[in-house]
Parts: structure tokens; sequence; C-alpha cells
């Protein structure tokens, strides 16, 4: 109390006492016993003076005591009385003013001298000081009366002896106390004073109470009764707390023995039992098992042996009885970096609350702002450790505020003071002290609390190295017990007699304390092992029993819909996005940046003169395209990659909401796709605009939209499974090099290991590989509806197909049946393999072909299958054969003939046909897409024809309808008996291959393989 | 979502309302009742025709005997190659640059040479006849230069089995567009090298004994009359006849006679040719070649 209020104080006394006659001894003796309790000795007397001089008490000695009861109040002192209510208005929280007053009514009544002039004074004190009128009437009350019985208020609480109320709005509380405690619950400021009316010496915090004074009951106070008895402040709390006393709330938590993955035990033999309206602390050494033991209570962890009931409900098999009920504070901040103070709160209420209206919402949010007081804070982006907007303790006061917001009934906070100030930490601890008040069981880990803090809880959980519990129950005891455990001499005293703190390091010296050697030196012993320590706290304490309701636990969580979470989700995510500016900015920059780069560079005076660039002889283009698939697989790939890594946490506190995970993933979704569109397009509408490829920038970008797509659920994929993001971003070069070797573009697929290739099929493993099917989509697409190559494409098919068969076909299979006829009698076994083979190869070529003009009445089956064979069908074959090289030669020249005419006919119509094919046409691609350079045109490859050349102008032939595979840079694809452009079908695929991701990642089945993975990995050691 | 079924959508109108071409119906009606099959000329005939056109290394290899010197503006620049887009044009040109590479071959210009392999190469290709020139083997000779004569002897000896080829296919119109082309190339740089050299006699005489092969040439184009380009380059040809009308070649026959020479029989023939040829008549020719060769060329 500064010295300027102790003299208003002095002064408002002595106007009081002077009033209606003059100073009365008691009222003296009060005033001196009230500076004896603030003041030092030098100081007291100097008061006294003043007290003195004001109230006129050596002036009055003489005068008769009759003609006090009718003097009215100066103006004078009224105005001074005034003056200074004013002055401490103005300098005391409403908290002190209320003791103030107490303090003036004390005064009043230790004489007993309730006269018109000193109430009124009183009186008008208290309107002054903005007490309600009813508040101050219970005060008054409180203060003067000496009967339990016409203290009939709901604010009373009276302890005595008897099972009755005295009273009928008043609270009772049974205790063996001679005479009555009665105790003051002052609402408005939630503040408690108790009064003993009685006889004996009883005992607060360690000093005797006088009988009829009225004391300050602060938080961890405790009333000793001189047998034995205790009255704890948070037992009378909940008895006055009438909120606490409908809640329905049970917790139970037994755990046998708790061990982690590597076998080492980290919890044994705990059990709490808690009812509402509990603040409890958690302490330890470190490594004891603190944060354990709150994950485990919190349902985090499974408890290995035993379990965690809310009102009988078990959390991990009834999950969703108790959804919602429980909070959790991770001691990391689980705060969203890029939104704002408010924002955060916000999403998380949204998210919470489905029914509330949108302003009840916005004004909740508010509502706890001001409760945390961070309403002035609200609008300042969060920002993260490195780039800190707000401090420390209001980030912590944050993380406390988003699981406030929601009121679950049950919070778990780990270490929410670590790194505060002391008085952030005491803010913080206040808080949860009130939430504790409004009927919350609040769980808290503390580590080295101070001792303001260390009272405010209402029990303390001591454990000890291993995962002993060494203690469970009130927390100023827990001293006592400690030292008493050690014979240490003040082992009575929990707190400081005259200062009231308490000290609550000396509880682990005590445990730890270590063996000293012969030389004083502290050996690596311990005086006292964690296992005897729980022996003696399991004998000296069984845990109190809690009213087991079946009811189900309170809640207020209402979730909005999957459809509305997805939105709600989408939104924060999106705002989150755009208010990171290095993000947005390096995301979208990216891609126009790469292609201005790419594109650039691969750009040069093509022509065949080497004068000016021109598109059809640009040999970069198809590794254009390939880096292009490339470049939108990376930044799909980096764009998702740490997605839900950074998440992790937040998805941490908010599993306690049983949000759906379909929901949290589509928003993810939506802003990655949307992101990965405009990537892609920048950077293909740059990329063809550089190279001057036309026509193709819709469809190029469908493919690499649809890779990137991919990209982006692969990333999530490992996003979701990896624990860091330096992990990820390891993984992606072995996610995108086979991606690059096997693509189809940089190693030839007919020249892989043998183990993998079939020629004249896309390898299996190759198939697997995204780039492969957007590579063959692109040039597919480029090169069959380019502007100019769509009027020929047709014909030139045409063309190429009687080309093969007139060219190569025809002579090879001519050959094949020289050899059947040569070898017709033959009986060599390998000869006779070389046959079946040539039967079969013939068999399948002819049993395809339309033209059989000349063989129509054979029986292929019976020739080639069965023995059917023989000279004379050779010889019609073999005739057979030039008519079919005639037929296609004729064939091939209708389809040359047409082309020509086409192009003529094109010319009359105006068309520059040179213009448009060096504008539309690529050379190199159509070179890669016809596989000119491939030496062998024909091959048989296992008992088979297969061409290489041309294969964009050939078409799919299945074996069955499930056989989808062609050789790369086929025009379409056969998959159940419907043909489908390479364009569509390939863009199905990857979609398909985007889906199947997702389910791999709805279902988390990477997370769980690597869980797997690491299980075995991690030999058991002790 | 919502993007995507946008991106869909202006995709799929972007890509319908691009056809400013006329449509293929278009085209099929265009098509009138000509037949589009070949002249159904036969093989033997032709065969024999194009056996007597000499091959442009025979020419050529006078050109470098004449002692003229090299000169890569008389050839058809390898940078012409986009200009060639229909089969008939990729055929004549083929043939074109065949000589052209002879040329460069004889002179030993290899550097020249490389590149008139890959427009080969690339028409080749173009004309589905790619399979004569395994770019692997070309490929693997160009990175040493010490390799090119072989390189350039591969590609010489291809030339001739492309025409085989050709005319097995039945496509033997390309066979007798790819043996004018390099014919008309092989005039136009003998026709060039002989204004450069008036008084080599021999040039001359080579250039009047073309009237020979123009002939057969032309007799040749007869059968092709339907094709329309064919036709159009006929008529050329027919100008040129006219020049060479006004030359005459006369055969004076002798019997031939026997001598012994070291001790082996000799069979001498002694009849003789004389070619009655002007400095106008060389220059007439020479302007004609050169226009459809320009016309052939570009």
């Amino acid at each position: 109390m500064s010295e300027e209020i102790l003299k208003a104080l002095t002064q408002l006394f002595a106007i009081i006492s002077k009033q209606d006659g003059g100073v009365s001894d008691n009222e003296r003796g009060f005033a001196l016993n009230f500076f004896q309790q603030e003041l030092e000795k030098s100081a007291v007397e100097e008061y006294l003076n003043l007290y003195d001089s004001i109230s006129g008490y050596h002036e009055q000695t003489g005068k008769h005591v009759d003609d006090r009861s009718n003097q009215p109040t100066s103006v004078k002192d009224s105005i001074r009385t005034l003056a200074i209510c004013k002055k401490i208005n103005k300098t005391l929280t409403q908290k002190q003013k209320v003791v103030v007053l107490i303090k003036i009514v004390e005064l009043v009544s230790s004489d007993k001298q309730f006269t018109n002039q000193r109430m009124e004074i009183v009186n008008a004190v208290s309107t002054v000081f903005n007490i309600l009128q009813e508040e101050y009437r219970l005060i008054e009350s409180f203060v003067v009366s000496e009967k339990v019985s016409s203290l009939d208020f709901a604010d009373i609480l009276i302890a005595d002896a008897g099972n009755e109320k005295s009273a009928p709005l008043q609270k009772h509380l049974h205790a063996h106390v001679d005479g009555h405690l009665v105790f003051l619950h002052v609402s408005s400021v939630e503040m408690y004073f108790v009064k003993y009316l009685g006889k004996d010496a009883n005992n607060l915090n360690g000093f005797i109470m006088k009988p009829g004074r009225v004391y300050l009951f602060s938080q961890g106070s405790i009333i000793k009764t001189p047998d034995g008895g205790a009255l704890y402040y948070s037992d009378l709390i909940a008895d006055f707390n009438e909120e606490i006393q409908t809640i329905k709330l049970s917790f139970k938590a037994t755990i046998e023995e708790f061990t982690f993955r590597n076998g080492v035990v980290g919890l044994r033999d705990v059990k709490i039992n808690e009812g509402p309206g509990k603040l409890i602390g958690i302490m330890g050494a470190s490594g004891a098992g603190k944060t354990t033991l709150l994950n485990i209570l919190a349902g985090l962890e499974k408890p290995g042996k035993g379990s965690i009931k809310i009102n009988g409900f078990d959390i991990h098999t009834d999950k969703n009885k108790v959804e919602g009920v429980i909070g959790y504070v991770a001691q990391d901040d689980l705060l969203i970096e890029e939104l704002t103070v408010y924002q955060n709160l916000y999403y998380n209420a949204k998210l919470c609350f489905a029914k509330v209206p949108e302003s009840e919402i916005q004004e909740r949010v508010m509502k706890v702002l001001r409760d945390l007081g961070l309403d002035h804070r609200k609008d300042l982006k969060v920002g993260s450790i490195l780039d800190k907007q707000i401090s420390g303790g209001q980030r912590k006061r944050l993380n406390i505020a988003l699981e406030l917001i929601r009121e679950p009934a049950i919070l778990f906070l780990d270490e929410p003071t670590s790194g505060l100030s002391s008085r952030d930490s005491e803010n913080v601890v206040d808080l949860l002290k009130e939430l504790s008040l409004k009927g919350k069981l609040i769980f808290v880990v503390i580590h080295q609390p101070s001792s303001d803090i260390y009272k405010m809880f209402d029990k303390m959980v001591i454990m000890d190295t291993g995962g002993y519990p060494t203690f469970y129950g009130n927390p100023v005891r827990a001293i006592t017990y400690f030292k008493k455990a050690t014979n240490q001499v003040d082992s009575n005293r929990g707190q400081c007699e005259v200062c009231g703190n308490v000290n609550p390091e000396q509880i682990f010296n005590i445990i730890e304390a270590r063996v000293v050697d012969e030389y004083g030196q502290p050996t690596n012993k311990r005086k006292v092992t964690p296992m005897q320590w729980h022996e003696m706290f399991k004998s000296q304490f069984k845990p109190s029993a809690v009213e087991d309701t079946r009811e189900e636990p309170p809640k207020t969580l209402q979730l909005p819909s999957r459809l509305k979470q997805t939105i709600i989700f989408t939104t924060r995510n999106f705002l989150s996005k755009i208010s990171n500016r290095q993000y947005l900015l390096i995301n979208l920059l990216e891609a126009p940046l790469l292609a201005i780069l790419l594109a650039f560079i691969i750009k040069y005076k093509s022509a065949p003169d080497g004068k000016e660039y021109i598109f059809r002889y640009n040999e970069n283009l198809p590794a254009f395209m390939l880096m292009a698939i490339i470049v939108a697989l990376f930044m799909g790939l980096t764009v998702s990659a740490e997605e839900i890594i950074r998440d992790r946490k937040i998805l941490k506190r908010e599993s306690f909401l049983n949000l759906s995970w379909s929901s949290y993933l589509f928003s993810k979704l939506a802003i990655l796709f949307l992101l990965s569109a405009i990537q892609t397009f920048t950077f293909i509408a740059i990329g063809n605009w550089i190279l001057e490829i036309q026509g193709m920038t819709w469809s190029f970008w469908l493919i690499l939209f649809t890779t990137s797509c991919f990209a982006n659920v692969l990333g999530l994929n490992i996003s979701a499974a990896f624990n860091s993001a330096v992990t990820v971003y390891i993984l992606i070069p072995l996610l995108l090099i086979p991606q690059m070797i096997l693509s189809g573009v940089i190693f030839d697929f007919d020249k892989l290991n043998d183990v993998l290739s079939t020629k004249g099929k896309v390898p299996v493993v190759a198939d697997m590989m995204t780039s492969r099917w957007a590579y063959e989509a692109m040039a597919v697409h480029q090169f069959r509806n380019n502007e100019y190559q769509k009027g020929y494409y047709d014909y030139e098919r045409e063309e190429s197909r009687a080309d093969f068969k007139s060219a190569y076909l025809a002579d090879e299979l001519k050959n094949r049946n020289q050899f059947l006829i040569d070898n017709l009698q033959s009986k060599n076994d390998s000869i006779q393999k070389l046959i079946s083979i040539n039967n079969h190869i013939l068999y399948i070529e002819l049993i395809n072909e339309p033209f059989k003009e000349g063989i129509a009445q054979l029986n292929l089956k019976d020739v080639f299958v069965g023995a059917g064979y023989s000279k004379e069908i050779g010889k019609q074959l073999e005739s057979y054969f030039d008519i079919y090289k005639k037929h296609y030669q004729q064939e091939y020249n209708i389809n040359a003939a047409l082309i020509e005419k086409k192009m003529s006919f094109y010319e009359q119509q105006g068309f520059d046909i040179q213009r448009e094919k060096n504008e539309f046409f690529n050379e190199s691609l159509s070179d890669l897409v016809r596989n000119i350079s491939t030496k062998e045109r024909i091959m048989e490859y296992n008992g088979q024809l297969v061409q290489n050349i041309n294969p964009v102008f050939q078409s799919p032939k299945p074996k069955n309808t499930f056989d989808y595979r062609t050789a790369f840079f086929f025009p379409e694809k056969n998959f159940l008996g419907i043909t489908m452009t390479t364009f569509s079908f390939n863009l199905i695929v990857i979609w398909i291959m985007t889906l199947l991701l997702y389910l791999t990642l709805y279902f988390e089945l990477l997370r769980r393989f690597v869980d797997i993975f690491e299980k075995v990995n991690l030999p058991v050691k002790k | 979502m919502r993007l995507i079924t946008i991106g869909i959508v202006v995709f799929l109108l972007g890509s319908c309302s691009s056809g400013k071409k006329p449509d293929e119906q278009a085209f099929l009606e265009s098509l009138d009742s000509t037949n589009t099959a070949g002249p159904g000329v036969d093989e033997e005939v032709i065969n024999s025709i194009l056996e007597q056109i000499p091959s442009p290394i025979e020419i050529s290899m006078l050109l470098k005997e004449s002692g003229s010197k090299y000169n890569e503006t008389i050839l058809n620049s390898s940078n012409n190659l986009p200009k060639y887009n229909s089969n008939y044009k990729k055929a004549l040109n083929l043939g074109v640059y065949g000589t052209d590479l002879g040329y460069t071959n004889i002179f030993g210009r290899n550097q020249d040479g490389i590149k008139y392999i890959s427009s080969i190469k690339s028409l080749a290709d173009e004309l589905n006849i790619g399979q004569f020139f395994d770019i692997a083997t070309i490929g693997r000779l160009a990175t040493n230069s010490k390799n090119l004569d072989s390189l350039l002897l591969i590609t010489t000896m291809n030339f001739n089995q492309i025409n085989h080829y050709l005319q097995s296919q039945s496509r033997d119109n390309l066979s007798v567009l790819l043996l004018t082309g390099g014919w008309l190339e092989a005039m136009q740089i003998t026709c060039q090298t002989a204004a450069k050299n008036p008084d080599n006699a021999e040039l001359i005489e080579t250039i009047g004994e073309q009237k020979i092969i123009l002939e057969q040439i032309m007799l040749l184009f007869t059968f092709y009359q339907g094709d329309e380009n064919m036709a159009g380059l006929s008529a050329d040809l027919d100008a040129l006849k006219k020049a060479y009308d006004k030359i005459n070649i006369n055969y004076t026959y002798k019997e031939s006679t026997m001598e012994i020479i070291d001790g082996v029989a000799v069979i001498k023939d002694n009849s003789t040719t004389t070619i009655d040829i002007t400095k106008e008549n060389i220059e007439e020719i020479k302007n004609i070649i050169d226009q459809i060769r320009t016309k052939v060329i570009s």
C-alpha cells in the first residue's frame, strides 16, 4: 500500500471515528492495530499522530459523552471524505477498495457505534467506490453481525459442527469447529473473507485467528482447527459455487503401468480421481513423466495398462461420448502464424459452434480476447518465433484462448508458463484459476512455480523419476508432508510465517536429496529412492472417491457439417496463405520465372539457315515438354510437402474436436489445386508464348495441372507420414528422379534392363510414373492435334500402316512362310521350335488381317494351330503375300496421293502450308513420336512381331479387355473395350493415381507403414 | 473443383472455335472422280528408261576433271529444306540434294556434305524411305572427319538403293522425280560450270549429250500426265526440249575392230558422235534449266 493511500485511509478512519462524539478507545485501538499490521514500528507513531490530529482524539478527552448522537456531520468533513475517496478510487483496484471498505466497516463496528452520521459516511464511501448497494449491505451485515442466523445471504457460508443451516439462503458446511466460521463471497471481485465467531485458537495460514476479526481468505489458504482438522480454500470455493455443484463431471484415471515404445516404463501406478472445478498441478523432476502423464490423461496416448474415464466413459473406447469434452494446450504454440490473433480464434470458434449465429461467434471471440487482455492486439499477426509480433505471454494466452473459447469441461495444459515472465505466468494461472472456479477441471504441468502460483492450485500431483507418483493432494500440505517425512525441524509450517510464501523448490530438494560421503561430497545415490517415496505415498494417501456420474459429460461443441468444415478450413487456409507475402510471392513468381528461364535459354535460331527462330526446327521441344512436367511435379511436391507437417501441432489440438479429416484434406487440396492451377497456367502460358507453341496452351495446361495435382497429393502423403520438413525435402529427389528416369524421354523404354522392359510395350514400372503418362499425352496430343498435322493425320496414319505392311511385314511373313515350306519335313528339335514360333506369328498376323484375298477359304486355326500346314498351302500363302504386298502398296499410294491432294486443296483455299508447318509442326517431336531413329523397324519378341517404327500411327491391339498396355506414343489406348485417345486416357490414369493417393492419405497408410518401419528398426535397448 | 470445370469448359470452347480451316467434308467433296490409282505403267519399261539416265556422280566426276573450282553458290542450299512439304517437292529435291552431295563429295567439301546428308535423311524419312539411312551409323561416322569419305560413299550408294526400292514399291513416280531432280541439278551445275569455262569442249559436249536423256525423261513423264505437278514439270521440260531441238547429234557408225594389245584382245568401237552446238544454244539451255530448277527448289 502506498504512503499516499495509507494517508488517505488514515484520514478516512479519523473522519469516521470523529463523528458522533469523537473517537473511542476501541476505534483508536483498531486503527493502531491496522497501522501495526501495515507499517514498521517507527512509522506507526507518525500515522497514529495523523489519525489523532484529524479525529481530535486529544481534544475530546474532557468532553461529555452524551452529546455525541446529535451533532451533524460537518460540511468540511463530508467534502474531505469525498476528496479522499476519489483519490483512492484513482489508485486502488476494485479488490483493494473492497478490502478498504471492509476495514472501514470493521472500524465502525469495533466500537459498535452505528450512528447515522457514521453509517452515512461509510455508505457514501461505498457509493464512491462503486460498490453495489446490495453488496455493501452484505458486507456490512457480514462484518457487523455476531449472530449466524441473521446472515441470510446466498454469498455467506457457515462452517460449524452443526448439520443444519441457520438461515434459508446461506450455505453450510459441516466441520469440526467450535463456534462458527463465517465466509463471505464478494462476487463482483471474486474475493473471499472469513470471520471466526467462537473461542478456539483456529489457525489461518499458520496465524491465530482473532475471534470477530475479518480476514481475507486468499487463494491457497488453509484454516486449521486445534484438533487438526483443515479447511482448504479450494473446498470452500467449490461449496460456494453453485455452478460447480450442478456440473456432473467425474474424471478417473487409473494407470497401472505405461511403457514407451522402446520398452522403458514411463509411468507406474498413477490414480487420479477428480470432480469439477479443480485446478490440478503436475510437478516433477525432469524425466519424471509429467508430460507423459498429461498426454495420457488427455487421451493423446493410450494408457497401456489402465483406463481413463470421464463420467464412466472410457476416452478411448467411447470416443463419441466424450467428444469435445477435453481441451489440450501443448507446450508449443499451436497457432497459425500467418493469421491475426482474432482470425486464429475466430476460425477455431467457427469450427466449434455450428449453430451459433455469426454475430454471437464474433461476440464470443471478442469476449475471450477481452478476458485475456488480448483485445487491443487482435489485429496483429501472430508471427513466428523469429518474427515476433506479439509477446510470448500473449502467444501463450492466445493458445489458451483457443481452448477456452469452446469451454471444454476438462482442460490440459503442458507448461503454460514456461518462457513467460513471472507477471505473465501469474496472469495465465490466474485465468486458469478463474476457469476452475467456473467448474472446469484443469490439469497443468508446471515447472518451478512461484509461491503465489503454487498456492493457487487446488491439488498437486508430484512425480518422481521413473514415473512414480509421490504426492497427490493439497499443495501446501505437500511441503509439510515431505518435511515431515525427512524429520525436518519446522515440519508443521508449510509457508513462511511472516510473508505467507511457500517454497516449492524445497520439495524437490527433499525428494532428490543425495547421500553424502565421508568427505562431505554428495554422491550419486539418493537418500530416498523414487520407489521408496512411492511406497510411503501409497501407505499414507488413499485417493478420494469421486461421485461417479454415468451422464454424458457436459459439452458445448457443435461441429459443423463436413462441407461447412471444408469451407471454414479452406477460408482459414486461404487467409493464412495470402497473408504470408513471401510464400505467396515465391509461389506465384516461381512458375513464370522458371518458364522464362527455361524457354529463353532453349530458344535459338533454329531455322536451317540459322537466321531466325522457327518452331518447326526447335530441337529442344521434346526436352522442354519433359522439363515442363518435371517443373509441374516439383512445384506440386514442394508446395504441398510441408503442408501437414506445419499443421501437425494444430491438428493435434484439433484432434480433440474430432473434426473431419476429409474436410481438412479437402481444404488443403482446394488451396493446393488452386495454386497448382495458377502455377501451371502461368508456366505453360509463358513457356508456350516464348517458344511460340501455338494452340496448345489449354491442353498442355490441363496435363500439367493434372500432374501438379498428383504431386500435391503425393506431397501431402509424405507430409502426413514424416515428422520433419527436412525428411520430406530429402525425400523429394527420391520421388522425382524415378519420374525422370522412367519418363521414357531420357532413357528409351526399349533400352532398359531386361528385367524391367517389355519390347514393344511401356514397362510396367514406368506405368507407375506420372511423368510417363503426362509426357505421352503431351507429345501425342501436340503431334496429332496441331493445326498443321490435324488435317493429314488420318491419311498419314493409313499411309504409314500400308507402308509398314507392304515394305516390312509382307517380306517378313513371306520369309517365315518360306521357312515353314523348307523345313516341313524336319525333325530337328530346334527347328521344330522355330516352326512353332513361325506358325504362331503367321497365325496371329493373318487372323487379324482384314485383307484376305486368295486365302479367304483357309481355316487359319487349322493350318497354324492344328497340323494342317502343307506345301500346297505354303505355296498358296506365298502367292497371297505377293498380292498382299501389292495391295498395300496401292493403299499406300492412294493415301499418299490424298495427302498431296489435301495439301493442294488447302493451298487453293488460301492457306500457306509451309507457314503452317513452320508454326505448328515440330520436326524433333515428330521424329520422337514416330521413332524414326530405330534400327529395327520390325522385330520378333516373345513369339510376336513388334512394329517399332511409327508408334504414333499405330493402333492398340489389346490381348484382353484389361490390357491397356501399348508402346510409348500410341495415339489411342484401349481399356475394357473402350478406345480412348491417349490424351484423355492418360489424364484419366493420372487422376486415378491421384485418387488412390488421396485414399492412402485419408487412411494415412504411409504413416502407418512408416510407423511399422520405425518399430522394426529400433531394437529395444535398456 | 469449380476452377477445373471452368478450365475444361474454356478448353473445350477454345478447341472448338479454332476451326478456321475447311473441314474434311469440304475436302472430300472437292475430290473429283479422277482416279487416284497409279499410272499403270509397266515397271519394266520405266526401269529400262531409268537405267539409262546417268547417275549424278558421273556428271560430277566430269566437272572435277574439267579442273573447275568448287562453287557452293550453284548448289541448292540445304536451308531450303522447310519449303518442301509435298511428296512431289520432297522427291525432286531429294534428287537435287543427292547431286549436291555428290558434288561436295568430289571436291572433298565434307562439311557441306554433312548438311546435305542431314537434309537427305530428313526428306527420306518423310517419304517413308528413311530406312536406307542408318542415322546411328551416319552419326558415328560424322564424329570423325576421317570417316567422311566412307560416309559420303554410303549415302551415295543408298541413293541407288532408294531408286530400286521405290520402283519395287510401285512408287515409281517418286523414283522418276528423284532422278529428274538429280539430273536437273547435274545439268544446272554443268551449265554453270560451262558458262565459266567456255572453252571446255568436254563440258559442252556433255550438255549436248543430254538431249537424249531429256527425251527419255520426257517419255517417262508422259506416263504421269494425270498428276498435276508432274504434268506441270513436263510442260516446263517441253521448253527445254525446244531448245535442245536446235542441236543436232550426228552418229556415224563404223564397224568395230579387234586389236591385240599386250596379248589381250580388245574390241575397239570405231563409231563417232558429233554434236552441233553453239554458244547461244548453251546459253539458252542454261537459262531454261535455271528457270526450271529455280521452280523446283523453291
